[in-house]
């Protein structure tokens, strides 16, 4: 039913949809992100929003989940949205909810709107929504988190996501040395704005489609102003739960609270807590130990789970996997700004040394699906359809024969060692570069130290995680200048295409500029990317209304155990 | 004896301050430093760069150890615990007091917040350890040395070597298997956490098991050496001369002088259970002090490597002294 005010990016969709040049999905993914209501979009596709399975009728109990309990008193600077975030989900929530199908839906916002060129985006808070403390929460409360995320001195990540958006950077005198310094502020004094005690607006510099998706990065977490930033036991929150025990390195136990404003929620993410109590309990990083722990029944399933625990827990015969399709993989990716990866040859040879599929097994045990070397997964609403890149040994080593290594070369490939897949993965591409002539030695480093040289090694092995939409992984990591660009990576045609892509609501059209995109990685690219890796856990068959997102978070409110 | 005490203590503050400052320059070798850290891997350059400055890391080594000590000795402020750095860190004992250790970048808590607490569990692990792995050791040692080359030595000797050359993981994983996974009659793991469904005191056997089984073949061949060693002096052959009985030539002479070497390896294996049950925690996802250790050498966390350090070294010195000094009790030529 077209109405007056009715975005006309929204109209524009449902042209496409009627004219067959996008799916139904992408048509959910896309008009639910412009505002249009998750009901109404179903119901323009004909279809029913999925559901959670019901949570048995089961009710109450404590469950169990084996992870990492890190430290948990500043959510702006969280870093490890499957370990941090999932304990403080459970207390606090976010403005909007992506699910496991890449669909957003508004979450403690009743709706959203987006102006035509998509710079100014309206947010319109539920009224029903209560702190723990019975307060109402207000359009101020979401200023006072919005502007704390955006203040470079509280060091979260979330600016990445938006500073394009909604900052610019400023001259700040001199630093010791004198040379200029500069800092990054508001680009403009209201472009985080309260209309009234509900509403707030979004004012951007540039269009911005992917908002509401950027609002459920794992820091931006409601939090209550009068904790000032900090979370811990017994911190205020909107969530179905509260925390109430917090040992760092041992355990974060969160309670059911009495007046759940969602309770009774029909959305597919509201309703519940039907448990009592959740634990965390940290199991440390030994692939054995989690083993352990399930088997005996320590623990109710696994926050994360690593490939080579798989086969053991498979074994199992009480234990349930869950997976879903990912965007999780970890690029193989060359310095272009350092020898012998300037050459474009050298990095197509590397490319076409590696044997796709075998890595599938090799590295992920089965538990992936094939890479195109573009960084772009399949299971994402944007991604463009490209040609898989076969090995071909001969066609390698003429190309390094006219990069000028006839004989090959010898290189070094960095790997952190605290995600076992990756080293995996690491092994076998070497194993398989010796036959194109490439000699790669492995050089496994600790995480921490990877993570201080990740964007300078000359070749490196980084993971990247699922992000909803190609486009926000391919503007993260390959657009010129950007921090996260660890490749040094620079191409003015890919980067016009980038702009490209970010201002166009037109999905059959965004979708052939990120098939340009993926084929000029595939060919000119700075990295190879075998596989993409399942996410995946396990969880006892007793727990119910579990269901595996694509980035490991976990729903408490919707989770029950059978008696 | 109280020159000795002095001696001794002026040594053990020379040895806390080279070791510390060893600590510190260590981090000169390491790529990464306090201010990434503290803002972790997804953080902007521009706001690592800003927190270096703020925090003064450009600084000669020296100037930073120096720093560094006159926080500990409660001198100056954490420099991290500055509400303008806009970090939330902040020291419930307040930014300035002695045996300030700093905050650790891992587990965004001050050290004293955490160390205390780990070292405290395994000093509970390790006590219930030692208290087993020293009488059986002992007895293990003496039955076989009393009769070399007999059945029960041979015997003690292969199950001895056999266990002391296995890897605690191996232990670990095999103890795991067998009674957790396949006879379910033991938890897996150790979190220490009550409640799931497996009693506390039962989440300690495992890792108990490990180290007990790993550490006393060790000490049991060192009791029997000396055992044999003393059995064959001079002395005892004159007790037996004398007709006194085998059992009290045992109990009343030999046992005695027997003890007074593997007395420093009983003691030293206090350290070991402390610093060095790395291993045996991690299996267990045991929340001790080794564990604690390894993730903070992992991960670079510097404050919480110094405070370890500092611990162990105390300890250490600590185990030597009482050595020493049950050495001059059971020893009457170290008197003189």
């Amino acid at each position: 039913m077209p109405s007056e005010n009715e975005n006309p990016n929204i109209r524009l969709l449902k042209k496409e949809l009627a004219e067959g040049r996008i799916d139904r999905r992408e048509f959910l993914r896309f008009a639910t992100l412009l505002g249009m209501a998750v009901p109404a979009a179903y119901a323009f596709v004909g279809e029913r929003p999925i559901r959670p399975a019901a949570a048995a009728s089961a009710q109450g109990g404590t469950l169990r989940l084996g992870t990492r309990v890190k430290s948990l008193e500043n959510p702006a600077t969280y870093s490890w949205g499957g370990y941090d975030s999932n304990v403080t989900r459970q207390v606090c929530e976010y403005l909007t909810l992506t699910d496991r199908d890449n669909v957003t839906h508004p979450y403690l916002l009743e709706k959203w709107d987006a102006s035509p060129d998509l710079k100014t985006w309206t947010l319109s808070l539920r009224r029903n929504v209560k702190w723990h403390n019975g307060e109402d929460f207000t359009a101020d409360d979401v200023l006072w988190n919005l502007k704390r995320l955006t203040d470079p001195a509280v060091g979260s990540s979330f600016i990445g996501l938006v500073q394009d958006f909604l900052l610019k950077s400023v001259p700040n005198g001199t630093d010791k040395a004198g040379k200029p310094e500069t800092k990054l502020v508001w680009w403009d004094a209201n472009a985080i704005e309260k209309v009234d005690s509900h509403t707030i607006r979004l004012n951007g510099r540039v269009p911005q489609v992917a908002i509401p998706e950027y609002l459920f990065h794992y820091p931006a977490l409601m939090l209550y102003p009068g904790d000032k930033g900090v979370f811990g036991a017994g911190s205020q929150g909107t969530g179905a739960f509260t925390m109430t025990d917090y040992q760092i390195g041992k355990i974060a136990a969160v309670r059911a609270v009495k007046t759940y404003w969602a309770t009774g929620e029909t959305t597919s993410w509201g309703g519940g807590p039907y448990l009592d109590e959740i634990q965390f309990i940290d199991l440390g990083d030994n692939m054995a130990t989690g083993i352990s722990a399930m088997a005996s029944h320590q623990v109710d399933g696994l926050v994360v789970t690593d490939p080579s625990q798989a086969p053991a827990l498979q074994a199992m015969p009480s234990f349930q996997l869950y997976k879903v399709g990912s965007a999780q993989c970890a690029v193989l990716r060359f310095h272009v700004d350092l020898k012998p990866w300037d050459n474009a040859n050298v990095r197509m040879a590397m490319r076409l040394g590696l044997e796709n599929a075998a890595f599938i097994e090799l590295a992920l045990r089965g538990l992936g699906t094939l890479g195109q070397d573009c960084h772009v997964a399949p299971v994402l609403p944007d991604y463009g359809k490209v040609p898989d890149i076969d090995r071909n040994v001969a066609k390698a080593k003429e190309l390094l024969k006219e990069a000028g290594f006839p004989n090959g070369f010898d290189t070094e490939l960095a790997v952190p060692s605290d995600i076992g897949w990756i080293v995996a993965q690491c092994q076998a591409a070497v194993e398989q570069w010796k036959a194109i002539g490439a000699r790669v030695k492995l050089n496994v480093m600790p995480g921490a130290e990877y993570w201080d040289v990740w964007t300078k090694v000359p070749f490196g092995c980084t993971i990247w995680y699922h992000r909803p939409l190609g486009v926000m992984l391919l503007n993260l990591a390959y657009r010129t200048g950007v921090p996260w660009n660890e490749s040094g990576y620079s191409n003015p045609e890919f980067d016009q295409l980038l702009n490209q892509a970010g201002g166009i609501l037109q999905s059959g059209k965004r979708r052939e500029v990120m098939q340009k995109l993926q084929e000029i990685l595939q060919q000119d690219g700075p990295m190879a990317q075998p596989v993409f890796a399942e996410s995946f856990t396990f969880m006892d068959k007793k727990v119910s209304g579990f269901s595996m997102h694509p980035t490991n978070y976990v729903f408490g409110n919707r989770l029950s155990l059978a008696a | 004896m109280p020159g000795f005490l002095v001696r001794r203590s002026l040594t053990l503050l020379l040895t806390l301050v080279a070791a510390s400052f060893l600590v510190f320059s260590i981090t000169e070798f390491s790529p990464s430093n306090v201010a990434r850290e503290t803002l972790g891997a997804y953080a902007l350059p521009e706001q690592v760069h800003l927190l270096y400055e703020k925090l003064q890391l450009g600084d000669p080594l020296l100037v930073r150890y120096v720093r560094w000590a006159g926080v500990l000795l409660g001198l100056r402020k954490d420099p991290l615990d500055n509400p303008a750095l806009g970090l939330n860190i902040h020291d419930p004992k307040g930014p300035r007091y002695l045996g300030n250790f700093g905050y650790s970048t891992l587990f965004r808590v001050p050290v004293n917040q955490i160390i205390w607490n780990r070292l405290g569990n395994t000093a509970v692990l390790a006590g219930i350890a030692f208290a087993i792995i020293v009488p059986l050791s002992m007895l293990l040692g003496i039955l076989a040395g009393m009769r070399p080359g007999s059945f029960l030595d041979r015997a003690l000797s292969v199950a001895s070597i056999t266990m002391t050359s296995m890897p605690e993981y191996a232990i670990g994983v095999i103890l795991a298997a067998i009674f957790a996974v396949w006879l379910k009659v033991l938890p897996g793991t150790s979190p220490l956490v009550g409640g799931t469904g497996w009693p506390l005191p039962s989440q300690f056997v495992l890792p108990v098991a490990v180290l007990v089984l790993y550490d006393s073949g060790y000490v049991a061949r060192m009791v029997r050496a000396s055992m044999i060693d003393v059995l064959n002096r001079p002395f005892v052959r004159t007790a037996i001369l004398k007709g006194l009985p085998r059992r009290r030539v045992i109990l009343r002479h030999a046992l005695r002088n027997a003890m007074i070497a593997p007395f420093t390896v009983i003691l030293l294996q206090i350290n070991w259970l402390i610093g060095g049950v790395v291993v045996t925690e991690t299996v267990f996802a045991y929340p001790g002090f080794g564990r604690m250790l390894l993730q903070a050498s992992l991960f670079g966390d510097i404050a919480l490597i110094e405070a370890a350090t500092l611990i162990a070294l105390v300890i250490a010195m600590a185990t030597q002294l009482l050595s020493d000094i049950g050495y001059w009790l059971l020893d009457p030529q170290a008197r003189t």
